[in-house]
């Protein structure tokens, strides 16, 4: 049975993502790191978030533990009020599948199936799903959709990407260096595609990136560095993304 | 060791089990060729040496009874080194605590020394040498030891219709039977048949044969002509009741020795070759995988100097730790699992000793077999390897590219899910690999059928020799051939509830330049309890006139229904006529012949006669009928047909059982290693794939779906290959045993093929189960962090 915070409907009292003192510490004795020490976030439903660092600031730990791929060492991580954090491997499996899309640097395509299919695999398990014509629709892809991902460029792979994780109609989309492995032009397009589902379908959106420039598009940008959160800025307008250069 | 070793050492390490699933492969196809093989090699030099050292007769033959002076002439013989004439008996035997009657051969031993031809070699308590009458006898080992007997036991013997008490002297071997049997037997029973030898003066008293043999053997000299001496002997024997010479070649137990190391022979060859070719099919789909992923290290090594030849070199090591440990395997299987066949071979064939010796140009051939194999399985890849120029290979390698699979195309695609569709896709693209994958499994599943086959086979003989053909209880047969009316006094024994004469005629049949010597049996029109049965299973109504063969003697003899039959009796009148062929008879053991007894006797023309009689007897009154049979005068030997029935199955089921065995264990090492292996690799391939599933929510559960779903349906077209793989391995495996003596009918019934499937499928799905644990330690984040 899937919990009820995972399928209710949108709540702006609620806080999509409540996290208190949340630390990360990978390995033991010399080879240990911390990762994340002692962060303190909230998320609302609806919002764009940029979270901005280096490498090894900490911004894919956040990602990890916040997209359900990985459970926090210590500290407190609700999503909708249910215990994120505490959750066993089932529940996580159970939450991704119910709550998160992923948009990931190198797109992560299955070679083997059309984007139509790769966007079906995920409506074909969601329990309120769009169609995947109307997922490739939003993306601009609606004219590409039998097409085999060797037969598509990165842009559009990616859009690929940004549609079947949006199929389900997520609470929460995550998305890691998304533009990453693109040229401007078609990075541009990406963030459109981006722009468009936070604002139509008001999903939560956290955009990971080491590209100061996409902070202009964000409600709020969040800066790492060490694990901590050294930084939060709210923008009282958020810039287009057609308007960007980098 | 230079750092490529090290490296080959680490490399090796992380690809441990799938180079043991590989190496454990090849080493059951070695280890079955090294059993055989070597099983062949101790089989003929033992038998060898035995037939120098104990003076193995060259030529045989029976008669009626000769005169001892007859020896002279048939020692003239151009060409005849050595004569040994002497005499054979059978007889009824009476063990203390057995109810049954048992059967067996004695024959004499010379009056001076030792016996020149068919020498015993003594087991156990003595040989009994130059003595007239002792009440002693010697008995041949698979009978003394079936029933327990040692030297100073008793037993009782019925001779020529006399009861005598004997002491046993000693437990002795003959060359004469290797294979210790009745002739035509195809399994030994050796509980109720025996051999065994007494001084000449005292069987020739009981048997009425004093100053005369009724057996002889022959040697010959160097470079004689075996077929001369025989025409020389049936003429010189012609007179006294010659029942025809025979060499080596028709000789029961050499035969029986013979047509075993035949399918040995076969064995050797095609199974082994089954098992390495899965091996180089593996050690390819390994080899090329680790070299896609070394697809960078590779041109690094190159931009740092390093030769073709030498990453060549370093890449072949890989298959030759892989054969190396294979063959040590293979060795140490073949070795173990001869031992273990030898010991069973001891039941079968009594040799003075049989040891399991390794044939070390087996070992060598093995060696070379599987380097072979290997060398075909990695050289592709190696190639493709070396050939790639470095800057190339260091760039990733350019996107998988698909298309919608056959069906789809057809337009059924909408019918499948995803997941299934992605499946579907992967076999297409890669056709070669999916064939060799449903090959292999194919092949695994093939010969499992084998040893079933061959026990249902054997099991459908006896069934139908015992249910069908013969149906009654014992058979008697007479000391010497007697009126019918002797039948009056069988009916009358206790029990007794129906009795049916049996007549048999030693003839030669001729049909052109073809002919064979046996014995017609003569019964009744429609007879109750032996029953001729055509190929439909009915019976077949012995005519007024003319005569049934066996399938096989008309297909030896190349005669057809319709066809006339020349007979020449080899006994008593010796008439000669010809009958024509009214039908032919469905049998599996030996060949024969029958006639209308009424008929026969016409023909023979010594008046109604019989030599044997059927008799079905009320279990109620079991052991009064056998006390009355054993005092009976005229019984020569009583054989209880359930008796033999329990020793045939007991033989069986002890020599297929760990053939059963061997093969189970090999087929399901077969597909558990394919199935491991593809698994794994297909793992290696789709990793990132696998971890994007994962990522976007696909259960564990899920995810090992799509990673086996290919093998499943690999491993569903594989199955029904694999059936009729395994129905054309029996069919040509049980052509070899389709002689004169032995034939065995392709049995294939639905249980063996569920065996052969549930096998495969359970190994299958354990080697998939296993491969998928691995999908636990998938790091999902650093897979699709990771550049493809």
């Amino acid at each position: 049975m899937a919990h009820a915070a995972f399928t209710s409907a949108d709540s702006d009292l609620v806080p999509v993502f409540q996290a208190r003192a949340l630390d990360k510490i990978y390995g033991e004795g010399e080879a240990m790191v911390r990762a994340l020490a002692g962060v303190d976030l909230e998320c609302r439903a609806g919002e764009l978030v940029v979270v901005l660092g280096a490498s090894g600031s900490g911004k894919s730990t956040l990602l990890n533990l916040l997209g359900g791929l990985d459970t926090p060492t210590s500290g407190s991580l609700f999503y909708r009020g249910w215990d994120l954090g505490g959750a066993d491997e089932a529940g996580l499996t159970r939450y991704r599948r119910e709550a998160v899309g992923f948009v990931f640097q190198f797109y992560n395509l299955i070679p083997s199936l059309t984007a139509r299919e790769n966007v079906a695999l995920i409506t074909e398990i969601a329990a309120d799903p769009m169609t995947p014509e109307e997922a490739l629709h939003m993306v601009g892809l609606g004219a590409r959709m039998d097409h085999f991902p060797a037969q598509l460029s990165g842009g559009e792979q990616q859009r690929v990407a940004i549609a079947r994780a949006i199929a389900k109609r997520p609470a929460v989309l995550m998305c890691d260096e998304p533009t990453g492995a693109l040229d401007v032009s078609t990075g541009k397009a990406v963030l459109e595609a981006i722009e468009r589902i936070n604002r139509e379908l008001g999903t939560l959106t956290l955009i990971i990136t080491h590209n100061s420039v996409m902070a202009e598009m964000a409600d709020r940008v969040l800066t790492l560095s060490d694990g901590h959160i050294t930084g939060e800025k709210h923008n009282r307008t958020r810039a287009a993304a057609s308007t960007l250069a980098w | 060791m230079s750092l490529l070793d090290l490296k080959l050492i680490r490399d090796l390490r992380a690809l441990k089990s799938q180079a043991a699933a590989v190496a454990i492969v090849m080493a059951c196809g070695l280890a079955m060729m090294i059993m055989t093989r070597s099983l062949i090699v101790s089989l003929e030099t033992t038998r060898d040496a035995y037939y120098r050292d104990n003076h193995f007769a060259q030529i045989f033959s029976r008669l009626k009874r000769a005169p001892n002076s007859v020896a002279a002439q048939l020692a003239a013989i151009p060409g005849v080194a050595t004569v040994q004439t002497g005499i054979a008996l059978s007889v009824t035997l009476d063990l203390p605590g057995v109810i049954e009657p048992a059967t067996g051969l004695i024959q004499s031993l010379p009056e001076q020394g030792e016996l020149t031809l068919n020498r015993l070699h003594l087991r156990a308590g003595r040989i009994l040498v130059g003595r007239e009458s002792t009440g002693e006898i010697l008995v041949g080992e698979a009978f003394a030891q079936a029933n327990q007997l040692k030297p100073g036991d008793e037993m009782a013997a019925v001779l020529y219709g006399r009861r005598q008490q004997f002491r046993i002297a000693g437990i002795v071997l003959s060359p004469e039977f290797i294979f210790e049997a009745p002739p035509g037997a195809s399994l030994p029973n050796n509980k109720t048949y025996g051999v065994f030898w007494m001084p000449y003066k005292e069987l020739a008293r009981a048997s009425n044969l004093d100053g005369a043999f009724n057996q002889l053997s022959l040697r010959l000299v160097p470079g004689a002509s075996e077929p001369a001496v025989i025409e020389a002997v049936d003429h010189i024997l012609r007179p006294y009741g010659g029942r025809g010479a025979y060499g080596r070649t028709s000789h029961p137990s050499h035969t029986r020795l013979r047509d075993e190391i035949n399918i040995l022979n076969g064995l050797s060859i095609g199974f082994p070759l089954v098992f390495l070719s899965v091996a180089a099919f593996m050690t390819n789909a390994v080899m090329s995988r680790q070299i896609t992923l070394q697809r960078e290290q590779i041109a690094i090594l190159k931009a740092f100097g390093f030769s073709n030849g030498e990453i060549g070199r370093h890449y072949l090591k890989f298959s030759i730790v892989i054969v190396a440990s294979g063959t040590a395997l293979g060795v140490l299987g073949g070795v173990f699992l001869g031992e273990r066949l030898v010991d069973l071979y001891h039941v079968f064939f009594r040799f003075p000793a049989l040891k399991f010796q390794l044939a070390s140009t087996v070992v060598v051939l093995a060696v070379f077999v599987s380097s072979i194999a290997a060398i075909i399985g990695v050289a592709g890849s190696v190639r493709a390897a070396v050939r790639l120029p470095p800057a190339e290979a260091m760039r990733p390698e350019p996107p998988s590219s698909y298309r919608p699979a056959l069906v789809e195309r057809l337009g059924f695609g909408r019918l499948f899910t995803v997941t299934f569709r992605m499946a579907l896709r992967n076999i297409e693209r890669r056709p070669v690999r999916a064939s060799l994958t449903v090959g292999a499994l194919a092949l695994a599943t093939g010969i499992l059928i084998v040893p079933n086959a061959f026990r249902d086979g054997i099991g459908h003989v006896l069934d139908y020799q015992w249910d069908l053909i013969q149906r009654q209880t014992v058979m008697v047969s007479l000391i010497e051939p007697s009126p019918v009316r002797t039948l009056a006094d069988f009916k009358a024994l206790p029990g007794v509830i129906l009795a049916e004469p049996v007549c048999g005629a030693a003839v030669e049949l001729r049909a052109g330049n073809q002919f064979r010597r046996l014995s017609i049996t003569g019964l009744p029109a429609q007879a109750e309890l032996y029953r001729v049965m055509d190929s439909n299973g009915r019976q077949i109504t012995l005519p007024p006139e003319g005569i049934v063969l066996s399938k096989k003697l008309a297909e030896v003899l190349g005669v057809k229904i319709g066809e006339m039959l020349f007979v020449r009796g080899l006994e008593g009148k010796r008439v000669e006529f010809s009958v024509p062929v009214a039908g032919l008879s469905e049998d599996f053991a030996g060949t024969a012949a029958y006639m209308e007894i009424g008929a026969l006797s016409r023909h023979l023309g010594e008046g109604d006669r019989i030599n044997a009689a059927y008799l079905t007897v009320g279990a109620g009154q079991w052991n009064e009928f056998l006390r009355a049979m054993k005092a009976s005068p005229r019984a020569g030997s009583v054989v209880v047909k359930n008796k033999i029935r329990q020793g045939f199955r007991e033989t069986t089921a002890q020599s297929i059982g760990l053939l059963q065995k061997i093969y189970l264990t090999f087929a399901a090492v077969v597909a558990f290693g394919i199935v491991y292996n593809s698994a794994r690799i297909s793992l290696s391939e789709r990793q990132r794939e696998l971890a994007t599933l994962r990522v976007i929510g696909f259960t564990r559960g899920e995810v090992a779906t799509v990673l086996v779903g290919e093998l499943v349906m690999l491993t569903l077209i594989a199955l029904p290959c694999g059936l009729l793989i395994g129905s054309g391995f029996a069919r040509v495996i049980l052509m070899t045993v389709n002689t004169e003596f032995v034939r065995l009918p392709l049995i294939l019934t639905a249980q063996n093929y569920a065996f052969a499937v549930l096998v495969v499928s359970v190994a299958s799905m354990v080697s998939a189960l296993l491969a998928c644990r691995r999908l636990d330690q998938l790091d999902l984040v650093g897979v699709l962090k990771a550049r493809d």
